[in-house]
């Protein structure tokens, strides 16, 4: 998905003014962004070089003497010219087939998506933004990287305007509904500046284009399904909260703070802790320690369930129009669509901490939307919730917990093989240690056995989280060490296979088997599964692909 | 709906080889580039050798183990490669197998894939060698074919061009 979009010749295409209808409400004008912009812009361009102005100020009124108060009208200012220009310049519309926008003072952009194309249709609202009653949309057309932004819209009109645009693709995808005059209703603010020839294009005369324009319709009157409700908040799921590392970053500092302490804690020698001085030192250094991770967690507690509670307030998970819909946030709200036919799978993550308290999370794998193809769709949540969502994400029950075929005792005694070298990473520097310092003997020793026992246990559970099944329509696949990780990547996603044989893998008979797809991570891992197992899987998985090259026995 | 997994009724199969080897000149170039690459650390570890007057005794040790690995390096790598990189297109597909410690087998549908490039390094064009890569709509799935005779990499991109030309959807 790295290729750029392909460009639109649309917008070059010059119509005769006699083709232009005399439609009081003529489709596909150009407009501005709300403008309520015009406050939204300087306040955030002001946030932006408040920093950098507060040094220039504070260094020019330290440096001269006397406070430079003749400066402020020109940061203000500059803020507001700043703020103002993208709006004066930044315009958008939706045509017959394309939406639009065009931005840039000097170099002028237009960024063109045909309507057919569009995938995902998502709304973001700041605290400022929703202060304003606006709404950031992220339109999506497959190219990964390349969305159109409109910042920002009115938050009514940019519901609609997602309405429409799904409405639309729907149509495009499925043209049995054939209603192409489904428009564009508000008229352009009539401000526009710009010199017509290039940009005033009128819609060329349509195909269908027979019945007049003043039968429009406000919204797509589509069959109105109501949409389906999959998942919607519930508070006891905060109990998750604290097990979720997501948020461990933040505490990243505080660990390092705290292993600042820990390397002071005085050395094993004998002779020291004799003192009875050092002896008190020492319990206070422990009490210490203890206060020190009793606050940490309770820190830690309040800042993840803080976290928890920003990111999903008010969650919604509903599915309509042939998309999903996720609503969450308490101060920034985030109103995300996926288009159904672009969701190749899902993933459930049981984190190892979470497993504690049987909880889960669930990303769909899509093709065409933003952040690399994976979407997250529930907070951390039972298991149990977790899979069913993904039942009925899948449109079919129970793909998740299909039982899933174990890769036998040669996989088992690669994962021991595997976490025994870890334990030997482990080992190494403390032989070091013993050989080069004065570490007594029995602390490698005693730490090699630790470290081994340790990687035992992992084994034995990237054993059991390991494994394969093939559904009618899925693949699925188990991994994961410490966490449990389950995957269903639909079959027909699947674009082509590796197989991948390290040297100890070719001697032990196995494989990793390598599902590529366009959607999610971009690739699923059956790993370490007996080759003859793998090519099976991989020739019932997709008939036909690798028929010219197998030899059934 | 029943969820029956497909599980216990999958025949066995096995995969044959792919029918081309690539160039044996890609031998030649595959130990030129190996000499040319394993050449820098051995002569910085050889002048650190000789520039390092109280050297433990271990320092000998390493020096003998850096040249001994760079020598059998060069020595047997470019062979094994040469036995390990096959490849085969068919009229529907593209099936290749690479590499010489870890080996990676590779099959995509023709009617997946979206971009056919070749190209050559200074080294490969002194050996009259290309590389041919496909890439398939998944990141994780480019197709190369490393040390092909340049006259086959191109006969074979105008052959793959004509037939993913052919083939329709988005390849998603």
């Amino acid at each position: 998905m790295s290729d750029a979009m392909p460009p639109e010749p649309a917008a070059a295409e010059p119509t005769p003014p006699e083709a232009a209808p005399p439609d009081p409400e003529p489709e596909g004008e150009w407009q501005r962004l709300d403008p309520r912009n015009l406050l939204l812009d300087p306040v955030r361009t002001l946030g932006q070089f408040a920093v950098p102005a507060l040094i220039a100020f504070v260094g020019i009124s330290s440096g001269s003497g006397g406070v430079p108060w003749w400066a402020l009208p020109f940061i203000v200012v500059g803020a507001v010219v700043f703020g103002v220009l993208p709006w004066l310049t930044t315009t958008w519309r939706v045509t017959e087939s394309h939406l639009q926008r065009r931005s840039g003072v000097i170099s002028r952009r237009t960024s063109t998506a045909p309507l057919a194309r569009i995938r995902s249709v998502d709304l973001e609202a700041s605290l400022l933004h929703r202060v304003l009653g606006l709404a950031k949309v992220q339109i999506g057309t497959g190219v990964d990287d390349d969305r159109i932004t409109l910042d920002a819209i009115d938050r009514a009109r940019a519901e609609s305007l997602r309405a429409e645009l799904l409405a639309r693709r729907a149509q495009a995808v499925a043209p049995t509904i054939s209603d192409p005059d489904i428009g564009v209703t508000e008229q352009s603010r009539g401000l526009d500046t710009d010199s017509p020839r290039d940009w005033s294009i009128t819609p060329g005369p349509h195909p269908d284009d027979a019945h007049p324009h003043d039968v429009r319709r406000p919204l797509p009157a589509a069959p109105a399904a109501p949409p389906e409700e999959l998942a919607r908040i519930n508070w006891s799921w905060l109990r998750f909260a604290p097990f979720s590392l997501a948020r461990l970053v933040v505490f990243a500092g505080v660990g390092g703070v705290l292993s600042q302490l820990g390397g002071d804690i005085p050395g094993l020698e004998p002779e020291q802790v004799t003192s009875a001085w050092e002896r008190v030192r020492d319990i206070a250094v422990v009490v210490l320690g203890l206060v020190l991770v009793v606050g940490g967690l309770a820190i830690w507690t309040l800042v993840a369930v803080a976290g928890y509670v920003i990111q999903w307030w008010g969650l919604r998970l509903t599915r309509g129009d042939g998309s999903l819909h996720l609503t969450a946030g308490l101060f920034t709200t985030r109103s995300i669509s996926v288009e159904e036919r672009r969701i190749r799978g899902v993933e459930r993550v049981e984190p190892v901490l979470m497993r504690l308290l049987r909880g889960a999370e669930l990303s769909t794998l899509a093709t065409g939307v933003g952040s690399g193809g994976v979407t997250t769709i529930l907070p951390p949540s039972p298991v149990g919730v977790a899979t069913d969502v993904a039942d009925r994400v899948l449109g079919q029950p129970g793909v998740l917990t299909t039982a899933l075929t174990s890769h036998g005792p040669a996989a088992r005694r690669r994962c021991h093989t595997r976490t025994q070298r870890w334990a030997a990473v482990v080992g190494v520097p403390l032989v070091v240690g013993w050989l080069v310092w004065v570490l007594p003997g029995w602390v490698p020793l005693v730490g090699w056995l630790v470290a081994a026992a340790l990687a035992v246990g992992a084994a034995e559970a990237a054993y059991s989280h390991l494994g394969h099944a093939l559904t009618a329509d899925h693949l699925v696949v188990g991994s994961g060490a410490l966490a449990r990780v389950r995957t269903a990547l639909e079959t027909d996603g699947i674009i082509g296979w590796g197989v991948r044989q390290g040297l100890w893998q070719r001697r032990l008979g196995l494989a990793h088997l390598v599902a590529t797809t366009a959607a999610g991570a971009e690739k699923v891992v059956v790993r370490d599964v007996p080759r003859d197992r793998a090519l099976a899987l991989a020739h019932a998985a997709t008939p036909g692909v690798l028929d010219e090259f197998v030899v059934v026995s | 709906m029943c969820q029956a997994p497909r599980m216990a009724d999958l025949p066995s199969v096995t995969l044959r080889d792919p029918a081309h080897q690539v160039s044996p000149r890609a031998v030649t170039w595959w130990r030129v580039a190996a000499l040319l690459a394993d050449g820098i650390p051995v002569l910085a570890a050889g002048i650190a050798y000789a520039v390092w007057s109280e050297r433990p005794w271990w320092a000998t040790l390493a020096l003998l183990g850096v040249v001994v690995v760079a020598a059998l390096h060069v020595a047997f790598m470019p062979s094994i490669r040469f036995r390990i990189h096959r490849w085969e297109v068919t009229p529907t597909a593209i099936h290749t197998r690479a590499g010489w410690i870890t080996t990676e087998t590779r099959i995509a549908p023709l009617s997946r894939v979206q971009t056919v490039d070749s190209h050559q390094t200074g080294l490969m064009r002194l050996f009259d060698l290309a590389s041919l890569t496909v890439t398939t709509a998944s990141a994780a799935g480019p197709i190369s074919i490393v040390g092909l005779d340049a006259a086959d990499a191109r006969r074979l991109v105008a052959q793959l061009t004509e037939i993913t030309g052919a083939s329709e959807g988005d390849a998603t």
